[in-house]
């Protein structure tokens, strides 16, 4: 039995969505949080887009330290009740910081650490930091319980889930032998010592002597902060292969390697054990619109020599639109079969007014309500 | 003429591009930054220079949209010829920490216990700006590379770079590093590198965009970091400009029948608007702006379309 994405809306708590960049993916998210919240859930669209263009749209400032509710009179004309959709960018260093706060053993112990020189510069650009927080923000809600449904959209990347692998990154570097690799020889075992100088040698080579020393510091500092936070970016992971309450889906667009995409996603979210359920053709041209080539009769049968020329410029137009047609619907049809038995396949429209306003937002969100068939539009 | 110490074959839009010996080409998603990097490095081939045609990625990843444009999944860590005048490899980090490895690690075996500790190897792979350290060394030690002539082995290197946050990301680099560890022998690198991020002479960002409102935006935004980073901007390629065949008359002939349901009409109302949107770009910066016209052709054809635009061969000077 296939599933529809107005199901999806409807009844998942969490919803990932993932692509590379560009495809409209932030207003693909930001659609199905509105639709959500459309028909009452309570919602969250959760960013870590560095563009940060999710905000902008719904009016919501950037860098807060906690999700925010969407402006009321926005909120009425979209048809939602307020307060139904609440927003939060996450912001890298404000969140580290919060962590420290929560992890460290003492008040006085996080106010020591977070005003480190090395923690200050690094915070908020360890490589798949945002990518954890966002998990790790994510768990807690669910686990919190505070939404019906989470919106997720990812940070743009040339391979849709390499966000996931942020975290696991992140991981890495917050891996034990690391801060072997800077601990002070003394406390090493007896046999590592012989070794350690090497070690010592050789790192003080990469780094500088005086670099290094200020390393070991930062590292033994913060060693029992990153044990704890590495565990919870594992169950992080972990949370979002339940089925019955998360769903991935894959944005993507015309102009990109949309069946490439499509093919490396769906193969990936089954490595990863993941639940894929449907691929969103944005910016398409697949949908049936009605669209005719335009003739002479449009001039009610007598036209003069201009409207004639015109309507030459027109047709010619007219027949790369319907190219792009013909284009799109094949590509659908293709991602229709790449989705199998348990996912969807759906395009979305290209807006002639800018993706990026309400209007737009409210106008997809209809489209994805809708669309509670299994055939594709 | 311009000095030419390239021996440039024709004059060509964007000359600019060519007589860099490092073009960075960004932009964001979708605006087709591969295509345009694949079509600058086929007319720079055509011009006579050696190039080597680049991206960040992992020899062993994920296909890349550039490897597939050259049929194959992945470029190789060692240069390979892709096709006539172009050669091709990945950007990789490991690559370049060995470089820096052999650069401050005077002993041989110490640098194959270096690369050999897994420790070491996880830091710089996944520790704040070493990934990008590694990826500038490696593009570095490329471009440093000569041949017997003592020329350089590539005269131009293009990098098709990552979506606009990564490429601030990696211009960033150089002073992230510096005030993280303002001596030692990683500044020192970045001081002997130091013209491959700010001199306009050997090296300049090129920002590929749409002639669409929020594109336009973001190319500008893009830029702004860029400068704030002190990385030469070298100008804008606008892809996908579309070209109005309507005289004014014509125009006015066809607005009763804008709203009707007609194949050609969203086009006809879409031209205004990306004109509007090109003139926004134009009055708003000064950087040099180059345009590529749209062209409903496929992959292949399209990069050689592409490629003779910018070649602009139609003034040859040679």
């Amino acid at each position: 039995m296939s599933v529809s994405v107005a199901e999806i809306v409807r009844t998942r708590r969490v919803i990932v969505c993932a692509g590379s960049g560009g495809v409209g993916k932030t207003t693909t998210s930001t659609a199905i949080a509105l639709t959500a919240a459309q028909q009452g859930r309570h919602v969250l669209a959760l960013t870590v887009d560095p563009s940060r263009r999710l905000a902008q749209t719904l009016g919501v400032d950037r860098n807060l330290p906690e999700p925010t509710a969407i402006p009321a009179e926005r909120c009425i004309k979209a048809g939602i009740e307020p307060g139904k959709l609440e927003a939060w960018m996450l912001d890298p260093g404000i969140v580290a910081d919060k962590f420290v706060h929560k992890f460290a053993e003492t008040p006085e112990e996080a106010a020591r650490l977070t005003q480190n020189r090395i923690y200050k510069q690094v915070s908020r650009m360890i490589a798949g930091m945002q990518e954890y927080m966002a998990m790790e923000a994510l768990a807690g809600f669910v686990k919190e319980d505070r939404y019906d449904l989470i919106v997720l959209d990812t940070p743009p990347s040339r391979n849709a889930l390499d966000f996931l692998y942020g975290p696991s990154r992140l991981a890495n570097f917050l891996d034990g032998r690391i801060f072997q690799l800077f601990l002070p020889a003394e406390r090493r075992s007896f046999i590592r010592r012989a070794a350690s100088r090497m070690v010592n040698g050789v790192n003080a080579a990469i780094f500088g002597a005086e670099n290094y020393a200020e390393l070991q510091d930062f590292f033994v500092s913060f060693s029992s902060i990153f044990t704890r936070m590495n565990r919870n970016a594992t169950a992080g992971l972990e949370a979002l292969r339940n089925p019955e309450d998360v769903a991935f889906l894959l944005v993507t667009s015309p102009a990109t390697e949309a069946l490439t995409d499509a093919f490396f996603f769906r193969r990936k979210t089954l490595e990863l054990e993941l639940p894929f359920r449907g691929f969103v053709l944005n910016r398409s041209q697949a949908g049936a619109d009605g669209r005719v080539h335009p003739t002479a009769e449009i001039f009610g049968g007598k036209a003069n020599d201009v409207q004639l020329s015109a309507l030459a410029k027109l047709q010619a137009l007219g027949l790369i639109e319907e190219a792009a047609v013909i284009r799109d619907r094949d590509l659908l049809a293709h991602l229709f079969e790449e989705a199998g038995e348990d996912a969807f396949a759906i395009a979305l429209p290209n807006l002639p007014m800018g993706a990026e306003s309400m209007e737009a937002l409210i106008t997809l969100g209809a489209v994805l309500a809708e669309n509670d068939g299994a055939e594709a539009a | 003429m311009r000095a030419d110490p390239k021996g440039l074959r024709y004059e060509s839009g964007v000359r600019d591009v060519f007589e860099k010996r490092v073009a960075l080409i960004t932009g964001k998603g979708g605006v087709g930054r591969t295509t345009v990097t694949a079509a600058l490095a086929r007319a720079a081939a055509a011009q006579g220079l050696r190039v080597l045609i680049t991206e960040i990625a992992e020899p062993d990843g994920d296909y890349t949209p550039l490897a597939r444009i050259f049929g194959r999944d992945n470029l190789p860590v060692e240069p390979e010829q892709l096709e006539p005048g172009v050669k091709g490899c990945v950007l990789w980090y490991r690559r370049g920490h060995e470089h820096f490895f052999h650069r401050v690690i005077p002993v041989r075996a110490l640098v194959r216990a270096a690369m050999r500790s897994s420790a070491l190897r996880k830091l710089l792979d996944s520790a704040p700006s070493f990934r990008e350290m590694g990826v500038f060394n490696h593009m570095f030690a490329l471009a440093e590379e000569k041949r017997e002539d003592g020329e350089p082995e590539y005269q131009l290197i293009l990098i098709d770079m990552p979506a606009s946050g990564h490429t601030l990301g990696l211009t960033g680099l150089r002073r992230r590093l510096l005030e993280l560890m303002p001596t030692g022998p990683i500044a020192q690198v970045l001081d002997d590198g130091r013209a491959y991020f700010v001199d306009p002479k050997v090296t300049g960002a090129f920002v590929v965009t749409l002639p669409e409102t929020l594109p336009v935006t973001e190319c500008l935004e893009l830029i702004e970091g860029l400068v704030e980073h002190g990385t030469p901007v070298g100008g804008i390629i606008v892809n996908r400009v579309l070209v109005d065949p309507f005289t004014t008359d014509e125009r006015a002939a066809l607005e009763p029948y804008a709203e009707e349901n007609l194949y050609g009409i969203a086009r006809f109302k879409g031209i205004p608007n990306s004109a509007k949107a090109l003139k926004k770009l134009k009055e708003s910066t000064d950087q040099p702006i180059h345009e590529i016209p749209e062209y409903p052709l496929q992959e292949d054809s399209l990069i050689d379309a592409i490629s003779k635009i910018l070649d602009d061969r139609g003034e040859a000077a040679a």
